[in-house]
């Protein structure tokens, strides 16, 4: 059960959803247990089993976490105001995707985005030779669009958007 | 509420489990047991951390309350 004890590239992290067009997403809990969980998310070449999860091929794996959020103080006669962390919202991935039509993950993400109440569990998978950590969060898809300018290969473009309170860490 | 009832609703819980965990008294000491045998990579623990948070042993309180006691320093 050990964590990467390296720093990690950010090409090391790939991303992950649950498959099946009415997924049920992990409870919270599970969503920081690696076994029999988010591993059957990832795939074994993020060294999960890859039983119920498929790959999303992205071009890259945006920003995730938390968001800032604080409340700032002024006292009149102090040097210094204050700030205070407040509650924050988890951070939103705006994702850019090679537009394959056929595709099945983007498939499942563009039916997710025209429902907008599906929720799925996805998993960032950061990977160092034989360890995992991998972030796991459910969320629901928005924003589906597609970018075929002729200049270059099509894209699409969508966001997701996690559920408050719902994600874990876990590690093989 | 017995802790296996807790542990179950905190377990399948699609929500903010410091949030529930708050409202769920139980045994501290039982917690404290539980958590000795449980699988570390497993929900129930995950479960037991969030209300060991919230019902903390008497030894844990104890040791925490001499640790700020300006007596002692």
């Amino acid at each position: 059960m050990a964590a990467p004890n390296t720093i990690l590239p950010g090409f090391s992290a790939s991303l992950w959803m649950q498959t099946s067009s009415t997924p049920t997403a992990l409870s919270t809990a599970n969503l920081s247990v690696w076994t029999a969980q988010v591993a059957t998310i990832v795939g074994t070449v993020a060294n999960g089993t890859g039983a119920a999860g498929i790959a999303l091929n992205v071009e890259a794996v945006p920003a995730y976490g938390q968001d800032d959020a604080v409340a700032s103080f002024g006292v009149a006669g102090s040097r210094q105001s204050d700030k205070i962390p407040t509650q924050a919202a988890p951070t939103s991935l705006t994702i850019t995707a090679p537009w394959n039509p056929s595709d099945a993950a983007l498939l499942l993400i563009r039916g997710d985005a025209y429902s907008g109440t599906v929720e799925r569990t996805y998993a960032i998978a950061s990977v160092s030779g034989s360890t995992t950590i991998a972030y796991a969060f459910n969320a629901r898809a928005s924003e589906f669009k597609i970018d075929a300018q002729p200049g270059a290969e099509a894209k699409c473009v969508f966001t997701l958007h996690p559920r408050g309170n719902q994600y874990g860490w876990s590690n093989t | 509420m017995t802790l296996d009832e807790a542990v179950a609703m905190l377990t399948s819980a699609q929500a903010d489990l410091d949030l529930i965990a708050r409202g769920l008294p139980v045994d501290a000491a039982e917690v404290a047991d539980m958590m000795t045998i449980a699988d570390e990579d497993s929900a129930e623990m995950v479960a037991l951390k969030c209300l060991a948070k919230y019902n903390p042993t008497p030894q844990a309180t104890i040791n925490n309350a001499n640790d700020t006691d300006p007596e002692q320093q």
